[in-house]
């Protein structure tokens, strides 16, 4: 096994003994589990209440676990001083980063998959539940999200000297990203001239891995309509067959992205002493 | 044939602005066991991070064993062993599997972990929580991993802090088995008694500067039956000794 695969494997034995993990963990599954008591009566097809309320659940949580478990990862070796005994040894930056990135979304996708096989197979039993390629399109916007806000936590815990200013990094990321990036959109996009409404609503959702994943989602489950004029090339390109390949493709750039920049960062530090 | 395993050139070291380290030029032979001693902030663990890679000089270069960092950062890994100050485990991995996965980035297996946990009388401990382990006891682990790949130059911050004198002693006779084996030795101490023990050559540090670096035989030959302490007094103007070890803890 490399460098890589240790440091891998070391991280999901550190995340798997982490109590913050399963309280994720139980927090997830709780809330789906609660959806699906809810919606008891009806059976969740394509985009719908249910599975628009699902997306926003996943929304909220997802990516505020991702952020906290990746970057607390990272400030932890710095602030137990695990970092400085490690760049005594002959192991890369890369290696480092790589293999925590590798070992945490592990245990992420561990709490994502628990949580979506409970709440699938309480709604197997109890008879009600989802058709096959909803429930397969939530998990894989569940996936996908957890993947996307773990690369920029990365960032983050590299960023941060502490889990303090981690935190509050973190916060503020999710905050910005998720919670106000509705009402940010509306008054950006409101303040531009018409013709750069477009361009601008393109670029900014792909700086925004929250809402590019949210929008493949609800095409994918047929939804594309409640999102306006101004998203019909979106919906026209996630419906082609170059859809999903594309979208895989922009998730691993914008990851490998945050880990590149995080790499850096580590490293400039390193070479400045 | 140059004997020196470590070369300080010229080092300066400082940080914005305040010079930690000054102009050192600092030679260590092979099989060498070397005390840096000073008071706080003299510059003494900026020295052992700088020689460990985990700091750079602002001037000058450190090579050990004719290798420098910023050529090859892995070669240069491979010729020390560093034993940190201020260190706290992960919380969940136990002691084997702490020592496994530090054994496994430098090319060993789980034999070597239980040998150098062995050595640190820890065999038994292995299965436990490492940070569940009291100061001493975790000072005894992070003195096995800087043992684990038998490095040319051990580096140790402190080693002493927290253990008794039980394991004081032990710690020592190890100390002595791995200069015996050719492995050289630099470490840094508040304890005088320790750099006795242990030092062949005995630095003295005051602000980032060397201002004294003798052998020990020669510091007893001078100063007699006070040996270290008087010297200490005579450099540092303290009168009343070196701190005590209880202080430390």
């Amino acid at each position: 096994m490399s460098e890589m695969g240790y440091v891998a494997v070391r991280e999901m034995k550190i995340g798997f003994r982490n109590p913050w993990a399963y309280s994720f963990m139980a927090l997830f599954a709780m809330f789906m589990v609660s959806l699906l008591i809810i919606n008891s009566q009806g059976y969740v097809s394509g985009y719908s209440g249910t599975s628009g309320t699902m997306l926003n659940l996943a929304l909220y949580l997802l990516p505020l676990m991702a952020l906290m478990l990746g970057s607390f990862s990272l400030t932890a070796e710095k602030e137990e001083g695990n970092w400085e005994l490690l760049s005594t040894y002959p192991l890369g930056t890369w290696s480092l980063l790589a293999g925590k990135y590798i070992g945490l979304s592990i245990v992420l996708l561990s709490i994502v998959s628990f949580g979506f096989g409970l709440s699938g197979a309480a709604s197997w039993l109890s008879g009600s539940g989802f058709d096959f390629l909803t429930y397969q399109q939530l998990l894989v916007f569940s996936i996908g999200l957890s993947l996307f806000f773990l690369g920029l936590a990365m960032l983050i815990g590299t960023i941060a000297r502490n889990r303090w200013q981690a935190l509050t990094i973190a916060v503020g990321v999710w905050f910005f990203a998720i919670i106000a990036w509705p009402s940010i959109l509306i008054a950006l996009l409101g303040m531009m001239p018409y013709p750069w409404i477009k361009p601008a609503v393109t670029t900014l959702t792909f700086l925004n891995p929250a809402e590019l994943t949210r929008l493949f989602t609800v095409v994918k489950l047929g939804g594309g309509s409640t999102l306006g004029p101004e998203y019909y090339n979106w919906m026209v390109w996630i419906r082609s067959n170059w859809g999903t390949p594309v979208f895989i493709g922009v998730m691993l750039l914008w990851i490998g992205t945050m880990l590149a920049i995080s790499f850096g960062l580590w490293e400039r530090g390193r070479s400045r002493g | 044939m140059d004997n020196h395993l470590v070369r300080f050139d010229g080092v300066h070291k400082s940080f914005k602005g305040k010079t930690a380290i000054e102009d050192l030029h600092l030679y260590i032979r092979r099989g060498e066991a070397v005390a840096l001693c000073g008071g706080n902030g003299a510059g003494k663990s900026t020295l052992l991070r700088m020689v460990a890679g985990i700091l750079r000089p602002t001037r000058g270069s450190i090579s050990v064993n004719g290798h420098d960092w910023l050529e090859n950062r892995q070669n240069y890994a491979r010729q020390i062993g560093y034993m940190p100050d201020d260190y706290r485990f992960s919380p969940g991995l136990t002691a084997m599997e702490t020592m496994l996965f530090w054994a496994r980035l430098r090319g060993l297996g789980k034999t070597r972990a239980k040998e150098v946990l062995s050595m640190v009388g820890l065999s038994d401990t292995g299965s436990k929580p490492v940070a569940s382990f009291s100061k001493g006891m975790r000072q005894r682990v992070l003195f096995a991993q800087a043992l684990l790949a038998e490095p040319p130059l051990v580096i140790m911050d402190e080693p002493t802090n927290g253990l008794d004198p039980f394991w004081m002693n032990t710690f020592v006779t190890l100390v002595h088995q791995a200069v015996s084996n050719g492995q050289t030795l630099l470490f840094s101490t508040h304890q005088l008694e320790i750099a006795e023990a242990l030092a062949d050559r005995i630095v003295f540090l005051r602000d980032g500067n060397v201002i004294l670096d003798r052998k020990r035989e020669d510091i007893h030959l001078t100063n007699e039956t006070e040996g270290m302490q008087q010297v200490f007094r005579e450099l540092f103007g303290i009168s009343g000794g070196f701190s005590r070890h209880e202080d430390k803890l």
